[in-house]
């Protein structure tokens, strides 16, 4: 019965959770009202935790809840419930565009969809920038990361290897007070 | 390089691992791993995708991976990105979870956390600038982007309904331009 809930309850995260990442999080914290599966201030915890660890913070935190319920197989069970309904939505979805791409009204609503995307995602970076703490040394740290990127182009894994050993250097010199 | 199940599953993967700060990345990864190395999609199509993930239920990653499996190598594709692009989050948590709270309180952990917190930003603004290039061609794109950017910061209406509301500007002007079209 337990499996059952934990599909139903992720399934219904999947379906309703428009703007992935954290739109998903009021559903999360709900769930953690109605069945007492993990608590809220362990969600908060997962959070932080979600961005030091691989991967969306949806699927972290569904596999934290199924798996703090019922093991390893809860956990399989939460997280695949959470990304079946985008598994079935994507499907339709790409089956339809591809039968109406070359339609110009299609083309059209494409383009101007690519646009609002690209503002989203300006959007969530501005968020970041004003709710980090980035003090005076992450300041510079930022700057000297753009410049570079300006530079030369570079591996993401360049800008996540770079700004963890820098984190972790002026953090432990407690230059920033953290 | 070859697109087998098992190659679409290894790029996945290392993305999936490498999606560190919730999922915002998920662009510039894909970028780098499809679009430079493997060349297998172009940069117009992940922004499509990108946007579309964003746009539809769930969570925006697993969206996008998923259409980009399914370009790649149909439901075989979709099936071996995703699991390819989950797999690392769910190791990590299961091999996690029991020492959660200690983690959460470790200071070495914190200040690396707030590094890589930094990391994401910059790629995130290298990920606008890449999208920007491909997305506002015209004042009318602009435009589109200007509203978007303004509402999403606003907060207020839901993402999705934001989306939604540009695919049906794009149309209306196409319509537009029609009717002009016409007249002349």
């Amino acid at each position: 019965m337990l499996y059952l809930k934990l599909f139903l309850q992720f399934f219904h995260v999947g379906v309703f959770s428009f703007g992935g990442g954290y739109a998903t999080l009021p559903f999360l914290y709900d769930i953690a009202e109605k069945y007492h599966w993990y608590s809220a201030k362990q969600l908060t915890d997962m959070l932080a935790l979600s961005s030091i660890t691989p991967g969306p913070v949806g699927v972290n935190v569904a596999t934290f809840a199924g798996y703090t319920t019922s093991g390893i197989l809860g956990a399989l069970i939460a997280t695949t419930s959470i990304i079946l309904p985008s598994f079935i939505i994507v499907t339709i979805v790409s089956k339809a565009l591809d039968k109406f791409r070359t339609n110009k009204y299609v083309k059209a609503g494409i383009s101007a969809l690519k646009s609002a995307g690209c503002a989203l995602l300006s959007a969530v970076g501005i968020k970041l920038l004003f709710t980090s703490n980035l003090h005076l040394f992450g300041t510079i740290l930022l700057i000297a990361l753009l410049i570079m990127s300006f530079i030369k182009k570079r591996d993401p894994l360049f800008y996540l290897g770079v700004s963890a050993v820098a984190g972790l250097v002026i953090g432990s010199l407690n230059w920033i007070g953290v | 390089m070859e697109k087998s199940w098992y190659s679409i599953f290894k790029t996945f993967f290392k993305v999936g691992t490498l999606l560190l700060g919730g999922g915002y990345v998920i662009l510039p990864l894909l970028t780098s791993e499809l679009v430079e190395k493997k060349k297998w999609i172009t940069s117009e199509e992940l922004c499509e995708y990108y946007a579309l993930g964003a746009s539809l239920p769930g969570i925006i990653a697993v969206n996008t991976a998923i259409f980009t499996g399914r370009k790649l190598l149909g439901t075989v594709g979709a099936f071996a990105a995703t699991v390819g692009m989950v797999l690392p989050a769910f190791l990590a948590i299961v091999l996690l979870a029991a020492i959660l709270s200690e983690i959460i309180a470790n200071s070495y952990i914190q200040h690396i956390f707030w590094g890589v917190g930094i990391g994401v930003i910059v790629l995130l603004f290298l990920a606008v600038k890449e999208m920007w290039k491909k997305s506002v061609t015209d004042k009318f794109s602009m435009l589109v982007y200007g509203v978007c950017l303004l509402l999403a910061l606003w907060g207020k209406i839901p993402l999705a309904v934001i989306i939604i509301g540009a695919l049906f500007a794009g149309v209306f002007w196409q319509k537009i331009k029609d009717r002009r079209g016409g007249i002349k």
